[in-house]
């Protein structure tokens, strides 16, 4: 580990680590190895690393979760405003370092907006007068001016989480940590929080964010990469954002802008896709070459995969479909849509727009209230339970949802002993799709002690199981880091390419581009985009209402005219026209 | 499904002190404990059908009224079978048909579907923090008020994360109503697991994010809501002790029992 100078080391940070190692209770290796950390007054600090390398770990140490609230062996000091922590509890810190976690729903706990954010301030014992006077202030701060008497359960995921920030917030506390605090938020809710985020700064409190899409930490003031429990690299993120190789190393997602550039050969850091044009532009001037400017002229280089052959032989065919729950209002309205064996689709669409709603009519969670679904032929309502598993299988997006057998083995065969297969045959599956999903040998092992990544790899595993000729993913990336979700996609695409229809609901926009071949975009219960992935990123006036965003690859490839779908791709047809 | 019962209307119930709220729900409680007889329960049930109306209750009670049907209906059936006193109309191994067993039975269920219709009350007009602060006043300490209260909020969750279970295995071919009663409740295993497992995370969470707000730093906190108590509260307070005297005068008088001749 890198030593910090010793201008760094001043004791005015507002919060320090020295030589911070801790190892969970019942954990056979440290959390945090000697960890020297430091956030100084008004600084943003983002924290990056793989699922495990210790990011929430070093969070937690500075407000004392560790070690006050999780067992285990902690040693080195925590200073908070150059004071150093003794047996201090978790509460006796709240109004110094404030804590946003991941899992908004559990940090709530009013009935009412205004009573949420008076909370801390009441823990407290702040006088009565002041806590009135600070709520519109708090509220304001994060946009919520205005739903004082709002039931917290009624708002949406970002509304929510910039709730939780309120609160913390009120209490003016001289650091404030965000522990992934975008994770389980849809693209409006996760833009919502960053704007945020970015407004806090310069307002007085230093921001320590722990993140793993390296884009979002871009303005940060300093980037701190942790690998199994240690910093291995901090600095500024011109310096950071570079280390493209690296980054993918500590299973971080690195910036699309960052892999184009360096494809192109150059080294260089773009703090934006603007920035970035400019550095490729300024490039091929030098090597006198053109590049083409018109946005609208897009080119293709690669045919669009599904052709009329596939679209004739609909496997799902879903015609004039819609649901309302009994006194409520419509969830879908009049969809038709038809899906071909073996085709890959993206279902996109802001949270309430009905895709999981959609996604349950599939596999016979939920009745049309109108339409009907045709699936292999034959009416969706006249399919047995066995034969629709057989049909379409569904991942739901929580694999812990599902989990509950002793063993790897035994979930796995959970759905066809269910369905009454013998001893033989479950074996053989068993078998087959724990190699698919690459967790051959594993099958003794306890669910509960896997990975998150592998959690989810096995939920997919126990639904492979039925052998169905479709599946349904939803958010089958959520809560994986980088290179899970890189693991997790490529047995995707692994099944795709052996037949299996895949059906993804996600709200990631480089998944879409990078692995669904058609697009479905669902706003308010309706289709209102079905087509080509390219042709999607196209359509400007339909992202401009679907506040879904292309991913960085595909902005800086429409301006120079080519609809790119990943990074190297789009260098690719860079250094072709160079 | 709204997750709770509270119905933001104004009234003048809603508007009492919580801790006043709070005291009501005892002596209906208390009220309601002291007398059998069904004629001597029915003016609580006048006066709670009298505060539903004026407190606009009436979509709750909507929401579960077969709740209360079934509650009474089978209360009452179920004593024909255990209360085998006064002189039989119909007497078989199973159903002993009285006028006692009958009026028993009926008190009971009206018992029970009183208790639950106070408790009904009191949710429609009480948000989750007036019954903290009404609790705190009563003497009971604050972690254990807030305890109650987080309950009101966690069961909704639960309840959630359970049907999702339930479709999930559904889905890969689990058949949860096979077998007798006993195979059917070990039959729930695949559900009960993974929500008990959610169930444990998500108090974990919690926990981490109350502390992480200043929870448990001071035993009484203070409360961004003063509670004054007024005029129509003295008169509540008054009224309801009357009330509670009463009813343990009708007690103490032998008229709220059933006689067995």
């Amino acid at each position: 580990m890198k030593p910090l100078d010793s201008e760094q080391r001043t004791s005015t940070a507002a919060a320090a680590l020295e030589e911070v190692s801790f190892t969970y209770a019942g954990g056979d290796r440290e959390a945090l190895r000697e960890v020297r950390f430091e956030v100084r007054p008004g600084e943003m600090v983002g924290i990056m690393g793989a699922s495990g390398a210790g990011k929430s770990t070093l969070a937690k140490c500075l407000n004392r979760i560790v070690p006050r609230f999780e067992d285990g062996s902690f040693r080195g000091i925590v200073r908070i405003g150059g004071r150093a922590l003794d047996d201090e509890r978790v509460c006796d810190v709240a109004s110094m370092v404030g804590m946003v976690f991941q899992d908004f729903e559990a940090q709530l706990f009013s009935t009412s907006v205004a009573h949420e954010v008076a909370f801390a301030m009441e823990q407290i014992g702040m006088p009565r007068d002041e806590i009135a006077a600070r709520i519109g202030p708090a509220l304001a701060a994060v946009g919520l001016a205005g739903f004082d008497d709002r039931d917290p359960t009624s708002l949406s995921g970002g509304e929510k989480q910039r709730l939780a920030i309120a609160s913390v917030l009120a209490l003016r506390p001289g650091v404030v940590v965000l522990d992934e605090p975008t994770s389980d938020l849809d693209p409006e809710g996760k833009a919502e929080v960053f704007a945020l985020i970015h407004r806090m700064r310069g307002q007085g409190a230093s921001l320590v964010v722990i993140e793993h899409e390296a884009e979002e930490l871009r303005h940060c003031d300093r980037i701190v990469l942790l690998r199994e429990g240690e910093i291995i690299a901090h600095g500024p993120p011109a310096e950071i954002m570079v280390q493209l190789e690296r980054l993918e190393d500590c299973g971080v997602h690195p910036p699309d802008i960052n892999r184009v550039i360096d494809a192109l050969g150059m080294h260089a850091h773009a703090a934006s896709v603007e920035e970035a044009e400019k550095i490729i532009r300024a490039h091929f001037a030098r090597t006198a070459t053109m590049i083409g400017t018109t946005p609208a002229s897009a080119e293709r280089v690669s045919p669009e995969p599904r052709t009329d052959d596939e679209r004739a032989q609909p496997f799902l065919r879903v015609k004039n479909l819609s649901f309302a729950y009994p006194y409520g209002p419509r969830v879908l309205d009049d969809v038709t849509l038809e899906i071909a064996a073996g085709e890959f689709v993206a279902i996109i669409g802001q949270n309430g727009s009905g895709k999981t709603t959609l996604a349950k009519h599939l596999v016979g969670l939920l009745a049309p209230s109108a339409g009907r679904i045709v699936i292999g032929g034959r009416d969706r309502a006249t399919l047995q339970p066995a034969e629709t598993a057989h049909a379409v299988g569904y991942v739901f997006q929580n694999p812990d949802h599902q989990i509950f057998a002793a063993t790897v083995a035994d979930e796995v065969a959970f759905g066809p002993r269910n369905f009454g297969l013998d001893d033989a045959e479950i074996a053989r599956r068993s078998e087959e799709v724990l190699r698919a999903v690459n967790l051959t040998g594993e099958s003794d092992r306890d669910p509960f002690l896997l990975s998150k990544g592998e959690r989810q790899r096995l939920a997919v595993a126990s639904v492979l199981a039925l052998r169905p000729r479709m599946l349904i993913l939803d958010e089958p990336t959520t809560g994986l880091d980088y290179r899970e979700q890189r693991r997790m996609m490529a047995l995707v695409g692994d099944l795709n390419r052996g037949g299996i229809a895949i059906v993804m609901i996600t709200h990631t926009p480089w998944l879409v581009a990078e692995y669904a071949r058609r697009v479905v975009l669902m706003r308010k219960g309706r289709v209102m985009f079905d087509g080509g992935v390219r042709e999607f990123f196209e359509r400007d006036e339909l992202l401009a209402n679907s506040s879904f965003r292309p991913p960085e690859a595909t902005l800086l490839g429409r301006r120079f005219g080519f609809t790119a779908l990943r990074p190297e791709e789009l260098a690719d047809w860079i250094k072709g026209r160079g | 499904m709204p997750i709770y019962l509270y119905i933001d209307r104004g009234s003048i119930v809603h508007r009492l002190n919580p801790t006043v709220k709070v005291f009501a729900l005892f002596i209906m409680f208390w009220s309601v404990y002291w007398v059998d007889h069904p004629l001597a329960l029915l003016p609580l049930g006048l006066v709670m059908v009298a505060l539903v109306q004026l407190t606009g209750s009436w979509p709750n009670f909507y929401r579960l009224r077969w709740l209360f049907i079934l509650l009474i209906f089978f209360t009452t059936l179920a004593w024909m079978v255990f209360y085998r006193k006064g002189p039989a109309l119909i007497n078989t191994r199973i159903i002993h048909l009285s006028r006692a067993s009958l009026v028993f039975g009926f008190g009971r269920g009206l018992k029970l579907a009183e208790l639950l219709a106070t408790s009904v009350l009191f949710l429609s007009t009480t948000k989750v923090e007036e019954f903290t602060a009404g609790l705190q006043r009563l003497g009971v300490p604050y972690r254990v008020g807030f305890a109650i209260t987080l309950s009101f909020r966690l069961v909704p969750l639960f309840i959630d994360s359970a049907l999702t279970v339930v479709q999930a295995q559904s889905l890969r071919g689990y058949d949860f109503n096979r077998g007798g009663p006993l195979e059917r409740v070990k039959r729930y295993v695949p559900v009960v697991i993974p929500v008990f497992m959610g169930a444990l995370r998500k108090a974990n969470n919690m926990a981490m994010a109350l502390e992480a707000r200043g929870f448990g730093i001071s035993a009484t906190p203070t409360s961004y809501i003063d509670y004054p108590i007024r005029a129509r509260d003295r008169v509540a307070f008054a009224a309801l002790i009357g009330l509670g005297i009463v009813y343990f005068l009708i007690y103490y008088s032998g008229w709220g029992a059933i006689s067995v001749k």
